[in-house]
């Protein structure tokens, strides 16, 4: 079954046959019926094209694999696979508590009306500094880690608010005063610069 | 007239090719999985495509009189 994708291809293929026509023959044009066609090959259709790609574009960006292809990210790519239950994302990702296709969306996407622009915007800045600036030496996210990207799947939760630690700082929670992964709660995170060391989860073995 | 006609004629290759680049880039783009995908799609596909569209476009002030015996 072929997706949307593979749609697009097929757009993207009749359109550059299209404009192919009139590139070869501009004088198909001469016509009204020529004028009608040459106006969807030379405008609507590459709009449409356009207007596909970026929406295409979005969506594969949200996939695990985008995340981990720039080789900065290769190491935290790994560190879904740590054998060790204490490491929160591998947790999770093992577990399939967020989908193993979007693992990185699922916990560090913008969850609001321009969130997955403001992520393209990010994105694009990391990428300048890689290429064009100076990448830095760590990597961290701008402003921490928001605790409402936990929330957004614990918040009602049973095992959430039943546990007793939750419940005595609740309201600090909420209000992203203590963060949960400040040290002492849930501190075991990619620590990406150790994960050669570990011993690492192979599926199916 | 002539001059006009091939004028036209030009326009609309020039606009193809830059619509027919931007499309190929696209294309690429969306086979290549790495973060400067999205970069080569935005900049670079979606200018060529747009430049393309613009200058279609701008063939159509000249199209009074269609280009009808002229071969490509």
């Amino acid at each position: 079954m072929i997706g949307p994708t593979g749609l697009l291809y097929v757009l993207i293929v009749l359109t550059i046959g299209l404009v192919g026509v009139f590139f070869v023959r501009p004088s198909v044009t001469a016509g009204a019926g020529g004028k009608i066609l040459a106006f969807m090959a030379m405008c609507a259709l590459p709009a449409v094209c356009v207007g596909g790609g970026f929406f295409s574009q979005m969506q594969r960006s949200e996939e695990t694999k985008f995340c981990i292809s720039c080789h900065a990210m290769e190491n935290y790519g790994k560190s879904l696979y740590v054998d060790d239950p204490s490491y929160i994302p591998a947790k999770h990702f093992q577990n399939h508590r967020v989908p193993a296709d979007m693992a990185c969306y699922a916990c560090h996407a913008d969850y609001t009306i321009y969130g997955p622009l403001k992520d393209k915007y990010q994105g694009l800045k990391r990428v300048y500094m890689q290429y064009i600036s100076k990448p830095p030496e760590h990597i961290t996210i701008p402003g921490g880690y928001n605790n409402h990207q936990c929330l957004r799947c614990h918040s009602g939760a049973r095992g959430f608010e039943e546990n007793a630690i939750h419940q005595s700082m609740m309201d600090t929670l909420k209000s992203n005063q203590v963060s949960c992964i400040s040290s002492g709660c849930h501190d075991t995170i990619h620590n990406a610069s150790e994960v050669s060391h570990l011993k690492m989860w192979r599926p199916g073995s | 007239m002539k001059l006009r006609i091939l004028g036209l004629q030009k326009m609309l290759r020039t606009a193809g090719m830059l619509i027919i680049l931007g499309l190929a880039a696209e294309i690429f783009s969306l086979w290549w999985v790495h973060p400067l995908s999205f970069v080569l799609f935005a900049f670079v596909g979606v200018s060529l495509i747009g430049a393309g569209i613009l200058v279609y476009l701008a063939s159509l002030l000249f199209a009074a009189s269609p280009p009808s015996d002229q071969k490509g």
